[in-house]
């Protein structure tokens, strides 16, 4: 899965892994082994860092460093060897599946990420995030900041409404078109 | 050597990357378009992350994107691949200044090469023949006349702005210049907006040679023999093999010798491609160098057995080249067909999708291909299906099996310019090495009465 350089974690030493307990290596490896098993949930204390490995259903925020499997987007070394290989598997890409499925059954207005970068949800590591679940937003509001060589890019929300998911994780590298929230108009 | 490399490409050349990157035993990054999600590269690739919507401008020319994408994975080396931004010196630069390694030449080589002009003037003061002609712009018809005598007749006038075809007028004789001057010249003013004009001995029947050139980054520089690419529709390469059945291996020596002195003058690093007009005497001239791995290379590496993309690799990590001018031959005789999603007849694009797809394999065949059943031909790239390598000990051995891989190849649902490779490894001056870049207007317009009779034809399609 997509990790960021060390030097990038120093940058924004409040979401890395580098000054605290965890190194993004022992998450790595925690990511691995969650997907050679059946395993759907492991939580791990070192210190006064703890991490929290999901897989299927996207996590909420928690605050403290929280560190999730790949967004489903992003293909993980399993994916390839997880469909069937090419002989005609009708879907086979995660990411197709994932991003047809939700806007049918939820309501709302989907933001996506404009571009490949890493997904900010505050505009520092020690500011409350810019929005959250269930709070109500103007058209124009910042929701985020993606990251992209350096530059800090503001994700504005394009309807009133109330924020009512948030897909990607702080700090989680997102690729373009990957969704960032929904936001049911209102 | 490098830990994870981010491969700036798709279709058959990224996973052809991702392949040897594997074997080096490197993590891979692909990248893709939301076009091209289900594409193999991204499959066989560690990690994939989508760059943009369809449009290459977009998404694989966004050097934005890439670059980010390599940042958040951690890539430490990025490999271009071909076409897109892998000659964009640029993008070289940018990439060096992220602190990843650049897979290929030094951006100022890729510079330097990318201006067709100064390319040729430092090759020329490097030692490498150019076709003799005017230089710089001609002044008048008095000049271009007084000049095309120095060089010989036929020449052709071309426009110093132009390509195309506009403006351009091949001369046989004396009396003919003054009046094709100013037509030619009217012409480029019509066209491009600037008459002015340059001149160069005009070659009836050009051989498109091209010379693989390999260099570490410790000064040493090999060169593994040439490619024949004389078989192009509208410059487009349909069908390669080396080692050419024009060159001997006197003339290899020379043209080799000729190449690596200017190579190692303006310092070239990793691999590249010197391509040469060769005249119907065997002369070659310098006609521009390509600075990136090749869309034929495999033809090379069947012949010499070398690894370029893993070399390219290789190299760039800074490891010296492993064997001497000296250690290398022609081992073999190898033919590669370029597979494309088009109208065998009109050649009119066909994208869409396989609905049956069936590969040709068994001695000497190799493909390398992203296609496979249900998969979709995009029809935002460039239409290159597969490609047909075939290596035989003798050029003979290569061509039969050719024709046997091509009647192995089954794809379906999309129209492939296989029906036409097979017409041209039928054709009778095919099967006697025996032709030059007009081959596929010879075989679409074939001519009324044949003027000289070629050889009779050995093989027969089957």
């Amino acid at each position: 899965m997509a990790t960021r350089p060390p030097k990038q974690a120093q940058d924004r030493s409040g979401e890395g892994g580098a000054a605290g307990g965890f190194t993004i290596e022992d998450v790595k490896k925690l990511v691995q082994l969650v997907e050679k098993t059946d395993v759907t949930h492991i939580a791990w204390q070192k210190g006064p860092e703890k991490v929290v490995i999901r897989r299927g259903t996207v996590t909420p925020f928690v605050s403290g460093p929280v560190y999730a499997p790949p967004p489903p987007a992003i293909h993980s070394p399993l994916a390839p060897l997880a469909a069937p290989l090419p002989v005609g598997a009708p879907a086979p890409a995660a990411a197709s599946a994932a991003r047809a499925e939700p806007e049918a059954a939820q309501p709302g207005v989907i933001v996506s990420s404009p571009f490949v970068g890493t997904f900010y949800r505050a505009p520092s590591p020690d500011s409350p995030p810019f929005v959250d679940v269930d709070q109500k937003v103007k058209k124009g509001q910042v929701l985020c900041i993606v990251e992209a060589m350096k530059l800090m890019n503001e994700i504005e929300c394009e309807v009133d409404g109330t924020v009512a998911e948030i897909f990607a994780q702080n700090a989680a590298p997102v690729e373009f078109g990957e969704k960032l929230f929904r936001i049911v108009p209102g | 050597m490098f830990k994870k490399v981010l491969i700036a490409n798709r279709g058959e050349i990224a996973l052809r990357v991702i392949r040897a990157c594997k074997e080096l035993g490197l993590a891979t990054v692909a990248v893709h378009s939301t076009a091209d999600a289900e594409s193999l590269h991204v499959r066989f690739a560690d990690e994939a992350i989508c760059i943009g919507p369809p449009q290459s401008k977009l998404s694989y020319l966004n050097a934005r994107s890439l670059l980010a994408a390599a940042d958040v994975t951690g890539c430490d080396a990025l490999h271009p691949g071909y076409g897109f931004l892998s000659e964009n010196a640029e993008f070289a630069e940018m990439v060096t200044q992220l602190g990843l390694r650049w897979i290929g030449p030094r951006p100022e080589m890729i510079k330097l090469m990318g201006n067709k002009v100064a390319a040729r003037e430092a090759m020329e003061r490097a030692g490498l023949p150019l076709l003799p002609g005017a230089r710089g712009k001609l002044a008048d018809a008095e000049e271009a006349e007084r000049i095309a005598a120095e060089v010989g007749y036929p020449v052709i006038l071309k426009a110093a702005a132009g390509g195309g075809g506009r403006g351009m007028k091949i001369c046989r004789d004396p009396g003919e210049i003054g009046k094709l001057f100013e037509t030619a010249s009217n012409e480029a003013l019509a066209a491009f907006g600037d008459g002015s004009m340059y001149l160069e001995r005009y070659v009836e029947q050009p051989r498109h040679i091209e010379l693989q050139i390999v260099a570490d980054e410790h000064g040493n520089v090999i060169h593994l023999g040439e490619r024949e690419c004389s078989v192009q529709r509208r410059h487009q390469k349909l069908i390669e093999e080396a080692p050419s059945p024009a060159v001997t291996p006197a003339l290899r020596r020379e043209m080799g010798e000729v190449a690596l002195g200017a190579m190692r003058r303006i310092g070239y690093n990793n691999v590249g491609t010197v391509e040469f007009l060769m005249d119907e005497k065997g002369r070659y001239y310098f006609m521009e160098m390509n600075t990136r791995i090749q869309v034929e290379h495999p033809v090379t590496e069947q012949v010499y057995r070398l690894d370029l993309v893993r070399e390219q690799i290789r190299l760039a990590s800074g490891e010296r080249l492993d064997r001497s001018q000296d250690s290398v031959a022609p081992s073999a005789h190898a033919i590669e067909c370029r597979v494309n999603a088009e109208d065998p007849v009109t050649f009119a694009p066909s994208p869409g999708k396989i609905v049956g797809y069936h590969q040709p394999g068994g001695y000497g065949v190799r493909v390398d291909t992203t296609a496979y059943e249900q998969y979709k031909v995009q029809p935002h790239y460039d239409s290159l299906v597969a490609k047909l390598i075939v290596t035989g000990a003798t050029r003979e051995i290569a061509l039969k099996r050719t024709i046997r891989a091509l009647n192995e190849y089954v794809i379906e649902g999309i129209k492939t310019n296989i029906p036409f490779h097979k017409r041209v490894l039928a054709h009778p001056a095919f099967v006697a090495g025996q032709y030059d870049t007009r081959i596929v207007d010879q075989i679409l317009n074939p001519p009324a009465a044949p003027e000289e009779a070629p050889p009779p034809p050995r093989t027969k399609a089957g």
